[in-house]
C-alpha cells in the first residue's frame, strides 16, 4: 500500500509503527487464541468480569475521593453529603459498594471454577498462587473500606474484626495496636485503613494483577484435561474473544445499574448492606446482631462454634489458627494435587472443591441465623442449625445426583465428611467440632480405604 | 590542718569508751526491742484463720434425725466469709443461747445476710429470739410466712429491708426494752395501748419522731415533718381521729409495718407506681367501703382502680413506666388527701396540663361552664378515666361531645356548632397528612433519597398539630389557627419536599432506562458483529479444509 493512499487512521498507526514498533504486537495478538473444547467457555471470562469491577471500583473509588474527607468530624459527614447534595453522588457510593461485593462474587466463582477445572496444573501453580493473593487483597480492601464511613455500624465491626487478631500467639497484642493504631478503634485506625485502602491496596492490587496477566499472556489459558493437546484451532483472542468479554461486560454494568437503582443501599441482608446509620459513638454500648461483610461470615461463624478453650490454647485463637491451615491448603492446592500435575484426573481434589462449599455455605447460613428468628429475643441457635443443615443437605444432594448423572462422579469422600459434619451438627445436635473431628476421622479413613479405588473412571 | 589533727585525736581517745558502754546496753536495746515487739503484735488486729467460733462449729457437727448435718458446708462458707468480729458476736449469742440451735442457726443464714446486717442481727436479742423456729408462731419472724403459718406482718426478709431497722432503728426503738434483754421485760411494750384502740393511737406514735423537725434532721434533713398535721386535715384523719373510724386509713395502712420502705424503692407500697394498689386495697374493696358517702350523699364508688388502670394516666404510669404520670396521690394528695371540689379540680390538672388550662381561662366556656357549675377540665375529658383525647372528642355530630352539648346548651347559636366542626376538621385533616407521611418517607428512603427534609418538615407538622389541639381551649378560631395554620404551611412545604422526592426519582428511573439503552443497543451491536466473526471463521475453516 502507498503512502500516498492510506487512510489517517493507517497513517498514524504506520506513523507510531515507525517509532515503537506495534507492528510486532499487533501480530503477537493476531496469533494468540483461547481454548476451545473440553468445558464451557463461559469460565474463561470470569477473570476479565472481575478486571471489570475492578476497573469499576478505582473509577467510582477515585470519584468519591474528590469530595470523602477522612476525619473524625469529616468522614460520616462528607459520605453524607455525596450521598444527600452531590449530584450523582448517590449513585457513584451506590456502584463502589455494589461493584465491591460484585466483584468479590466474580472473583470467588473464578477462583472455584480454576479449582474445578483444575486450570491451576502443571506449568500453572504460580498463577493460581499469585490469584490466591488478590483474593486476599480482595479481602482486606473490603475490611478497610467498611470503615471509612465511621458510621455506628462500621465501628462495632471494625472493633469486633481487629480484636480477633489479638489471639495470635507472641504478636497478637502488637498487631492489634499496628492495626488500630492504638489500644482501641479511634480515629487514628480509620486513617490507617484509608491509607491502606486508597493507596496501599490499590499498588499492591495493580501488580499482582500485572503478574497474574503476564503468567496468562506467556502460558495462554489453560485448556480442559480433556484437552491437554488441542486437535482443533483455538478462539482466536483479538477480536472474537474481546468482543465476547466486552458484551459480557456490558451485561454486568445492566445488572449493576439496576441493582444500583433498585436497592441502593443494597438488598439489607447483615453483610450486604451499606445504610449510612448513625455516625459511630465509641462511647455508645456495642449493640447485638454486629456482622461483618458476607464473605468474613464463616469465620465469624467459626469463631463462635469454638469454646473459650480448646487443647490449652484460647478459642478464638484456635479457630484463628484452623482458618490459616485452611488457607494455606487452598493456596497450595496446585502443589498438593499430584495427579492434576501429571495431566490425570484427580476426583479427590474436585471433591475437595465441593467439600469447601459444604463446609463454608453451613457456616455462613448459619451466621444468618436462617430458620432461628423467633418473634422476640436472641435467635436459637439450635433452630438456626436444624434450618441450615437441612437447606445444605437438600442442596448438596441435588448437586451430588447432578455430579454422579452429568459427570459420571463417583468419588464423593471428602464431600460426604463435610456433609456427615452438616447432618450431626444440625440434625443430630452434636456440639460443631465434635462433629468435625468425626467427619474429619471418617474423611481420613475413606481417602486411605477407598481413595485409589475411586478414581477409576474418572475425568476430572 | 591542726584543726582536724585535733579533732581526729578526740575521736580515737573517745571510741574504746564507746565501744565499752555499747558491750552494756546491747542487751537492754535487745529486751527493750522484744517488749515493743510484744506492744505491738498486742496493738496488731488478731490474725483471722478463719475458725469457727466454739459454739457454732458445735452447731456445724450437730445431726438431724437421719444422721446427716443440720448445716451444710455452704453454709459453713457463709459464716466463714464473714468478719472476724462479727463471727465473734455470732460465737457469743450461740454459747449465750440466743441462737439455739442449728435450726435458728440456719434461718439466720438463709438470709443471706451482709457483713452490715449480720453485725446488727447478732446484737440484736430481740430479732434472735424471736426468729428460733421454735418460737410460738404468733409473735414469731419467719422468712415466708406463708409457710411457716406466722403473721405477714413478721416477714424476716422484709423486716431486714425495712428503712428503719436499716438506719439502726431497732425493736426496741418503737417496742421499748433493751436489745441486750434476754426476757420480755414490763419495759416492753409498756406504752402501747389495748389492740382495740391502737388504729387511734397509731398517727401520734409514728408523729412522735415524724413531726419533729430536730429528730428528722439528724436522718433526712430534707424530709417533710407536717405529715401528722396534714393527716389530721385529711378525710382519713378526720374519720380515724374525729368520729373513731378504726377503718379510715393511717400510717400503717399505706406504709406497712416492719417492711417499711421509703417512696423511691420500687417495693415500696407508696412507690408512684404501687400507690394505685395501695389506695385500691380498701377503695376498690365494695364490701369495705360500704356505708362511706360522697358529700352529695350518693355512695363512694368503688370503680376508681379500674378506671384509672384504663386511663391515660394508668397506662403511662403502671405500663410505660413513666412516673412523672399521676397517681392517685398527686390529685388527691399524700397525708392531706381529699377528693378535690368541683372549684379545684381544674386547679389539680393545671399543675401538670398549665397551657390548657391557661388559655381556658380566656375562653367563652370560662364563663358557660361556672355558670352551670361544671368542673372544667373533668367535665369533657372525665376524672378517673382520663383517656388519651382523640379528636372525635370535638366532634360536632349528635354524639360527639361538643356536638351533644351544643344541641342543648346553645341550640339558638349555630356558631357554636360551626366552631367546632371547624376544629374538627382542620385536626382531622392534619392528623391526615401526620399519618400518611412515615411510610412515604420509608419507601423514598429505601430507594435512596435524602428523606431528611421531608422528616423535619413532618417534625413541624408535629408540633403545629400538637400546639392546635392545646389552642382548641381558647374555642376561638383566631386562637385556634394560630396552629392550625403553622400546620397547614407544615403540609404545604412535606408535600412539596415529597413531590420533589418523587420527580428525583423518575428522573433517575428514566436515567436508568436511558443507560440500560445505550448499553442494550451496544450490547446488540457487539453481539451481531461477533455472529458475523463467528460466520466469516466457519467459512474460513471451510475453506481451509483439505
Amino acid at each position: 500500500m502507498s503512502t500516498a493512499n492510506a487512510t489517517v487512521p493507517e497513517r498514524l498507526f504506520g506513523w507510531l509503527d515507525e517509532r515503537f514498533g506495534v507492528q510486532k504486537l499487533v501480530d503477537w495478538a493476531k496469533h494468540k487464541e483461547v481454548p476451545v473444547g473440553g468445558h464451557s467457555m463461559f469460565w474463561y471470562y470470569l477473570g476479565g468480569t472481575t478486571l471489570f469491577f475492578f476497573t469499576m471500583q478505582i473509577v467510582s473509588g477515585a470519584l468519591l475521593l474528590m469530595y470523602y474527607q477522612a476525619g473524625e468530624t469529616t468522614s460520616y459527614e462528607s459520605i453524607r453529603y455525596i450521598t444527600t447534595k452531590v449530584p450523582f453522588g448517590w449513585l457513584v457510593r451506590s456502584i463502589h459498594c455494589w461493584g465491591a461485593h460484585l466483584m468479590t462474587v466474580s472473583l470467588v466463582v473464578h477462583m472455584f471454577s480454576t479449582m474445578f477445572l483444575k486450570a491451576y496444573r502443571r506449568p500453572r501453580e504460580l498463577t493460581w498462587v499469585v490469584g490466591f493473593c488478590l483474593f486476599g487483597v480482595v479481602l482486606g480492601f473490603g475490611f478497610s473500606g467498611y470503615l471509612l464511613p465511621w458510621n455506628e455500624l462500621a465501628f462495632f465491626a471494625t472493633s469486633v474484626g481487629t480484636d480477633s487478631v489479638k489471639s495470635v500467639p507472641f504478636v497478637g497484642e502488637w498487631m492489634l495496636e499496628v492495626m488500630r493504631g492504638g489500644p482501641d478503634v479511634t480515629i487514628n485506625t480509620l486513617y490507617r485503613f484509608f491509607a491502606l485502602h486508597v493507596v496501599i491496596l490499590p499498588l499492591v492490587t495493580v501488580g499482582l494483577i500485572g503478574v497474574h496477566l503476564a503468567f496468562i499472556q506467556v502460558q495462554g489459558m489453560a485448556p480442559a484435561m480433556k484437552q491437554q493437546t488441542p486437535d482443533r484451532p483455538g478462539l482466536k483472542f483479538f477480536p472474537d474473544f474481546m468482543m465476547r468479554d466486552a458484551l459480557i461486560w456490558l451485561c454486568c454494568m445492566i445488572v449493576l445499574a439496576v441493582l444500583v437503582f433498585q436497592l441502593p443501599y443494597g438488598p439489607g441482608v447483615p453483610g450486604i448492606d451499606w445504610e449510612l446509620g448513625k455516625k459511630a459513638n465509641p462511647l455508645a454500648p456495642a449493640y447485638p446482631g454486629i456482622k461483618p461483610e458476607w464473605y468474613f461470615l464463616w469465620i465469624y461463624q467459626l469463631l463462635k462454634e469454638f469454646p473459650p478453650h480448646l487443647f490449652g490454647m484460647e478459642g478464638p485463637q484456635a479457630a484463628l489458627i484452623l482458618v490459616n491451615v485452611l488457607m494455606g491448603t487452598w493456596a497450595l492446592v496446585p502443589f498438593l494435587d499430584r495427579k492434576s500435575r501429571a495431566g490425570k484426573p484427580s476426583p479427590m481434589f474436585t471433591d475437595l472443591a465441593v467439600a469447601a462449599l459444604i463446609f463454608l455455605s453451613y457456616l455462613t447460613l448459619k451466621a444468618w441465623d436462617i430458620g432461628g428468628h423467633l418473634p422476640a429475643g436472641e435467635p436459637d441457635p439450635k433452630a438456626t442449625a436444624w434450618v441450615c443443615s437441612l437447606i445444605v443437605l437438600g442442596v448438596s444432594a441435588s448437586i451430588t445426583i447432578m455430579r454422579m448423572i452429568a459427570y459420571k462422579a463417583r468419588w464423593f469422600i471428602l464431600s460426604m465428611a463435610a456433609l456427615l459434619q452438616v447432618v450431626l451438627n444440625g440434625l443430630a445436635g452434636l456440639d460443631y467440632l465434635i462433629a468435625g473431628a468425626i467427619a474429619l476421622a471418617v474423611a481420613v479413613v475413606g481417602v486411605l480405604a477407598l481413595g485409589d479405588r475411586l478414581e477409576r473412571g474418572e475425568a476430572i | 590542718m591542726i584543726a582536724f589533727a585535733l579533732l581526729f585525736a578526740v575521736v580515737s581517745a573517745a571510741e574504746p569508751k564507746l565501744a565499752k558502754a555499747a558491750e552494756v546496753e546491747a542487751p537492754k536495746a535487745e529486751a527493750a526491742k522484744a517488749e515493743a515487739a510484744k506492744a505491738e503484735a498486742a496493738k496488731a488486729p488478731p490474725k483471722d484463720d478463719g475458725a469457727l467460733p466454739e459454739a457454732v462449729e458445735a452447731f456445724f457437727e450437730k445431726k438431724g434425725e437421719d444422721g446427716k448435718p443440720v448445716l451444710s458446708a455452704a453454709e459453713r462458707a457463709l459464716v466463714k466469709k464473714l468478719p472476724l468480729h462479727t463471727r465473734e458476736k455470732l460465737g457469743q449469742a450461740a454459747a449465750d443461747g440466743r441462737v439455739r440451735s442449728p435450726d435458728h442457726l440456719k434461718v439466720l443464714l438463709s438470709l443471706e445476710l451482709s457483713p452490715q446486717s449480720a453485725d446488727l442481727i447478732f446484737t440484736d436479742n430481740c430479732v434472735l429470739c424471736h426468729s428460733d423456729p421454735g418460737h410460738a408462731k404468733r409473735t414469731r419472724f419467719s422468712l415466708d410466712p406463708k409457710t411457716a403459718g406466722t403473721p405477714e406482718r413478721l416477714n424476716l426478709k422484709s423486716m431486714l429491708s425495712d428503712a428503719h431497722f436499716r438506719r439502726g432503728l431497732m425493736c426496741v426503738g418503737c417496742h421499748g426494752g433493751k436489745t441486750t434483754d434476754l426476757e420480755m421485760t414490763e419495759e416492753i411494750s409498756q406504752g402501747w395501748p389495748d389492740k382495740n384502740m391502737r388504729p387511734y393511737w397509731i398517727p401520734q406514735f409514728c408523729a412522735r419522731c415524724h413531726a419533729d423537725p430536730t429528730f428528722m434532721r439528724n436522718f433526712n434533713p430534707s424530709m417533710p415533718t407536717d405529715q401528722y398535721a396534714k393527716y389530721q386535715e385529711s378525710r382519713h384523719g378526720e374519720l380515724l381521729l374525729k368520729q373513731k373510724d378504726r377503718k379510715a386509713a393511717q400510717c400503717v395502712s399505706c406504709h406497712g409495718l416492719h417492711g417499711i420502705r421509703g417512696p423511691k424503692s420500687r417495693k415500696s407500697t407508696v412507690h408512684a407506681q404501687a400507690i394505685p394498689e395501695t389506695c385500691g386495697h380498701c377503695h376498690a374493696d365494695a364490701k369495705y367501703m360500704a356505708g362511706y358517702k360522697r358529700d352529695d350523699g350518693s355512695p363512694l364508688p368503688t370503680n376508681q382502680l379500674e378506671e384509672f388502670k384504663k386511663s391515660v394516666h394508668g397506662k403511662a404510669l403502671l405500663e410505660k413506666g413513666d412516673l412523672s404520670a399521676p397517681a392517685c396521690n398527686d390529685c388527691h394528695g399524700n397525708h392531706a388527701s381529699q377528693p378535690p371540689a368541683i372549684s379545684s379540680v381544674s386547679q389539680v390538672c393545671r399543675t401538670c396540663h398549665v397551657m390548657n388550662g391557661t388559655l381556658f381561662d380566656g375562653s367563652k366556656h370560662k364563663l358557660a361552664f361556672e355558670k352551670h357549675g361544671w368542673p372544667e377540665c373533668a367535665k369533657c375529658h372525665g376524672k378517673h378515666d382520663i383517656e388519651k383525647p382523640s379528636i372525635d372528642l370535638i366532634s360536632d355530630a349528635k354524639d360527639g361531645l361538643c356536638g351533644s352539648c351544643h344541641d342543648e346548651y346553645s341550640k339558638d347559636n349555630p356558631e357554636c356548632n360551626k366552631g367546632a366542626r371547624y376544629f374538627h376538621s382542620t385536626l382531622v385533616e392534619l392528623t391526615k397528612v401526620q399519618k400518611a407521611i412515615p411510610p412515604v418517607a420509608e419507601h423514598l428512603a429505601e430507594r435512596g433519597l435524602d428523606t431528611e427534609p421531608i422528616l423535619i418538615s413532618a417534625g413541624e407538622l408535629d408540633e403545629a398539630i400538637m400546639q392546635a389541639r392545646t389552642r382548641v381551649h381558647t374555642f376561638d378560631k383566631g386562637g385556634f389557627d394560630v396552629g392550625a395554620t403553622a400546620g397547614r404551611e407544615a403540609v404545604e412545604k412535606t408535600e412539596k419536599l415529597i413531590a420533589e422526592a418523587h420527580a428525583e426519582r423518575a428522573f433517575r428511573r428514566k436515567g436508568l432506562l436511558a443507560s440500560i439503552g445505550v448499553m442494550g443497543l451496544l450490547a446488540v451491536i457487539i453481539w451481531l458483529k461477533i455472529r458475523e466473526l463467528d460466520r466469516r471463521r466457519a467459512a474460513e475453516r471451510a475453506q481451509n479444509k483439505p
